[in-house]
């Protein structure tokens, strides 16, 4: 016996093939209750007792025919040679509709294995097969199987290995479409034999005759065929003439002729009520009039979801970077390797933990999706969104991949795979960049509470998004009048059944986000952080316009507290004994003993008399003093370095949309990675303040900008472009370079000219040139 | 053209699917040859002799969701109209 073989599953969408692919190759790929959750066809290997197998796993169709992206991908994976043997999985619970690729896959005349699966619903619906029977009826072993859980899945290996065993002498049959038929099938198929086409002799003639009489548009392109083609266009109209039908839905009709057969003898049901509790919630779901105010309540709780209940978490994290970049400086001396050390706090932990901070967000929002996915609500929302979208030059189809692109890009990108019109999904994916993306919401978390008074906290975060979704909707209308006129395709979308979602598998879906966003935190953003360091380090300033050192000497000499003032300053009775000691050695109030009295956190303002208060105010004159000269020269030290070049090369282009050079070097460094902004942030801000007892990024982004700057670094990340890996698949999906460079420009373009304007009218209207709140 | 006759007289006899109100189960009996989405209706079960039950209509218009096979599918009005029906009967919602 062979050692290896190649083995493809088949079968209709949302039917549970990726489920049964995971159990079997021990993969993770992305499962959902909706169909078209697998575009593309994906590979995994196992072993059967010492076999080696390999597993394609196509995407999901309802028949061999070649309308959408997704049937031509199976088309040629099955055509293909090297295919042992066909896993055809059917969604036993409408076995009628799932059988009729069976029927195609037949006239493949490669061996069959079917798995009826979700063996446990149709139990329960009532359902009953005469196994024996449809196994003769279809030349094929069957296997009931339940895909999600590990037993329901063993009996399919058992079967599998069986099935491996005998492939030579299979029983597929060969299905009769009738006597006129049957000729026309065989005139085309004599046609093609004498063609003698050594890429398909493994396939017989007769399917790719059944295929041309029915018009199907990839069998249509293979020009191998084209000598066939007379022959074919002889037959319809014969066929035509004598039957007044078309031959591509007559074939249909003897499938499902056959299906009807063999189903009325093979399968019973013993209850009427089936999916009673499903149809029961879609009453209200799928409502005309509710529909849509609880689309709208279930996507503000999905957003309450992902902002309030990850923010906790978000907090313990950020500690404890801090406390690693503290550890790490207090242990590593200043003098041994002060470059590496410099590197490790200040580029690397401050511009990767800067970034992992936000896991939490990433992960509950990819888990609050995961939710809607597999509950199976997606083709509701779909469904109850449709008339929307179609105003804006959208459809319900583009639904979910719109939704899909809260969380990543370039997965929704793929989705659109499912929309049948090339227009439709040509628009969809234009403007899904605008969807903002979870990669950018670590850009509004990280701003939005420095900036904005919690009560308008989460005003102003919906703002972003509905902004976002706003600029797409109109986009898609523009782009649908203008760019993508013609008609569109037919639409059809199924809508299974809700299932409940299993925490594990839940759980599951939200790690595997969350690891590849460490994944990214842990490659593209630590590399880039090294390089931004770098960048931001050298080359170093060896010679200052003016001699801080002596300018802050003398700061000090001329503004130190005198006896006097510390007299003033112990009568008030503020400090404690430690604190006093310090402040008459150093005849000054170190800052952070200011703030915990003085500052915005302190708990209530000190009763001293203004004598004192004076006293106090001396200090804080001369602490306000050092740090001007201070960041004076780590401002000369940073625009003397490779990012203070670049930025303030650029800065006459970004300044007139409120960005500073730092703000203009993270926005480049974002279009690699929109996570790489905070990560660039965090580094610039973190220089030189590694060994005090640093502020946290938030602070001194407060200290440095205004809320109006801060909403257009927003605006700006939401419009421009994602990230490279974007553009990458926006190619790959129009497969056109230029479309992808025109979408990149247009969206700088765009984002551009928007900030512009806002950040002029906020200028100019003075509105959050300011702290609000 | 003699299919697209015979098709108009029917049109003019019969019901199609997007006349019915929710509730209602019938059997197809034709498929308008203009429609662009025979084929595509063909590979979910929409053929002449299988019977629909229509559940329900979006919010805003366009879509109708019919049980067809034990399933159910969302297709768009205008296409709907292509689906011609006979045997309508009203069934408890």
């Amino acid at each position: 016996m062979r050692k290896s073989f190649r083995i493809a599953l088949a079968g209709n969408p949302n039917c549970g093939k990726t489920c049964i692919f995971n159990s079997l190759t021990g993969a993770r790929q992305h499962v959902g209750n909706y169909p078209g959750v697998t575009v593309e066809s994906k590979s995994g290997n196992f072993q059967l007792d010492n076999i080696d197998i390999e597993l394609i796993d196509l995407p999901g169709v309802y028949s061999l025919s070649s309308s959408s992206p997704e049937e031509a991908v199976v088309f040629r994976e099955l055509t293909k040679k090297g295919i042992d043997l066909i896993v055809n999985v059917i969604d036993s619970t409408i076995p009628q509709r799932s059988l009729y690729l069976t029927t195609q896959l037949a006239e493949l005349h490669i061996p069959m294995l079917l798995a009826f699966n979700m063996s446990d619903d149709a139990k329960k619906k009532g359902l009953q097969f005469d196994i024996a029977k449809l196994e003769k009826y279809f030349g094929s072993p069957i296997v009931q199987t339940v895909g999600n859980t590990v037993s329901g899945v063993k009996v399919l290996k058992d079967k599998l290995s069986d099935a491996l065993q005998h492939l030579d002498d299979h029983g597929v049959p060969m299905l009769s479409y009738g006597a006129d038929f049957d000729d026309a099938i065989s005139a085309v198929a004599n046609k093609i034999d004498e063609l003698k086409i050594a890429r398909y002799e493994h396939i017989p003639s007769r399917f790719f005759a059944i295929k041309l009489l029915e018009k199907d548009t990839c069998v249509m392109q293979i020009s191998d065929f084209k000598p066939a083609w007379n022959e074919v266009d002889l037959q319809i109209t014969h066929l035509r003439d004598k039957h007044a039908i078309e031959a591509d839905t007559f074939m249909a009709d003897r499938r499902y002729a056959m299906l009807a057969g063999a189903c009325r003898d093979t399968i019973s049901s013993t209850q009427e009520k089936r999916r009673e509790i499903s149809d029961k919630i879609d009453l209200v779901m799928t409502n005309k009039f509710l529909g849509f105010p609880l689309f709208l309540a279930i996507m503000y709780a999905t957003f309450w979801f992902t902002f309030i209940c990850a923010d906790p978490l978000m907090g313990y994290i950020e500690e404890f970077f801090g406390w690693l970049g503290g550890v790490v400086g207090m242990y590593w001396h200043e003098e041994t390797l002060p470059f590496l050390r410099s590197l490790i706090i200040d580029g690397i932990i401050a511009g990767v933990g800067g970034v992992i901070v936000f896991l939490p967000n990433i992960l509950f929002l990819f888990f609050a999706i995961a939710i809607l996915e597999e509950s199976g609500y997606m083709s509701r929302a779909a469904f109850v969104m449709d008339g929307v979208m179609r105003r804006f030059g959208l459809q319900g189809k583009s639904f979910v991949p719109l939704v899909l692109g809260f969380g990543c890009t370039v997965p929704a990108i793929m989705a659109t795979r499912t929309i049948e019109s090339e227009r439709d999904r040509k628009i969809t994916i234009m403007v899904l960049p605008f969807m903002s993306c979870g990669a950018r919401l670590p850009i509004y978390a990280l701003i939005i509470p420095a900036f904005f008074a919690q009560k308008y906290q989460a005003f102003t975060m919906w703002l972003v998004y509905i902004i976002g979704v706003l600029v797409a909707l109109i986009g898609a209308r523009i782009m649908k009048s203008t760019l993508f006129k013609g008609d569109g395709e037919v639409y059809l979308m199924e809508l299974p059944p809700y299932r409940m979602p299993t925490l594990k598998s839940l759980m599951f879906h939200m790690w595997d986000r969350g690891r590849m966003y460490l994944q990214k935190a842990g490659t593209i953003i630590l590399f880039t952080s090294i390089i931004l360091y770098i960048c931001n380090t050298y080359p170093e300033k060896k010679v200052f316009d003016k001699d801080y050192d002596t300018a802050i000497a003398e700061v000090q000499e001329n503004g130190q507290l005198n006896t006097v003032d510390i007299a003033l300053i112990e009568s008030a009775g503020i400090l404690s004994a430690e604190e006093m000691a310090q402040v008459k050695a150093d005849k000054a109030i170190p800052q952070d003993v200011l703030d915990s009295y003085f500052g915005e956190e302190a708990e209530n303002a000190p009763q001293i008399n203004e004598l004192q208060q004076a006293a106090f105010d001396k200090a804080q004159q001369l602490n306000d003093d050092i740090a001007a000269l201070e960041n004076a020269r780590q401002a000369e030290v940073l625009e003397n370095t490779i990012s203070g070049r670049v930025g303030k090369f650029l800065e006459p282009v970004f300044q007139p949309i409120g960005f500073d050079w730092k703000i203009t070097t993270a926005t480049i460094g974002a279009l690699a990675a929109k996570e790489v902004f905070v990560a660039q942030m965090g580094i610039l801000y973190s220089e030189g303040e590694a060994d005090e007892e640093s502020d946290g990024l938030r602070a001194q982004l407060v200290a440095n900008y205004t809320p109006l700057q801060a909403f257009c670094v927003m605006l700006f990340c939401l419009l421009s472009i994602p990230c490279l890996a974007t553009l990458a698949i926006i190619k790959r999906e129009l497969n056109s370079w230029k479309m992808a460079f025109i979408e990149a420009g247009a969206l700088f373009a765009l984002a551009y000219v928007a900030t512009f304007i806002v950040y002029q009218l906020g200028t100019l209207f003075k509105i959050g040139t300011t702290m609000l709140g | 053209m003699k299919a697209q006759c015979c098709c108009k007289e029917k049109e003019l006899t019969q019901t199609t699917l997007a006349e019915l109100p929710i509730g209602t189960k019938a059997t197809i009996v034709g498929i308008s040859p203009r429609s662009r989405g025979a084929k595509k209706f063909a590979d979910v079960g929409i053929v002449p002799g299988t019977e629909l039950l229509i559940e329900a209509h979006a919010p805003f218009g366009g879509l109708i969701r019919v049980k067809v096979l034990e399933s159910s599918m969302a297709l768009h009005r205008d296409d709907a109209k292509c689906i011609i029906l006979k045997e309508v009967e009203a069934v408890n919602a």
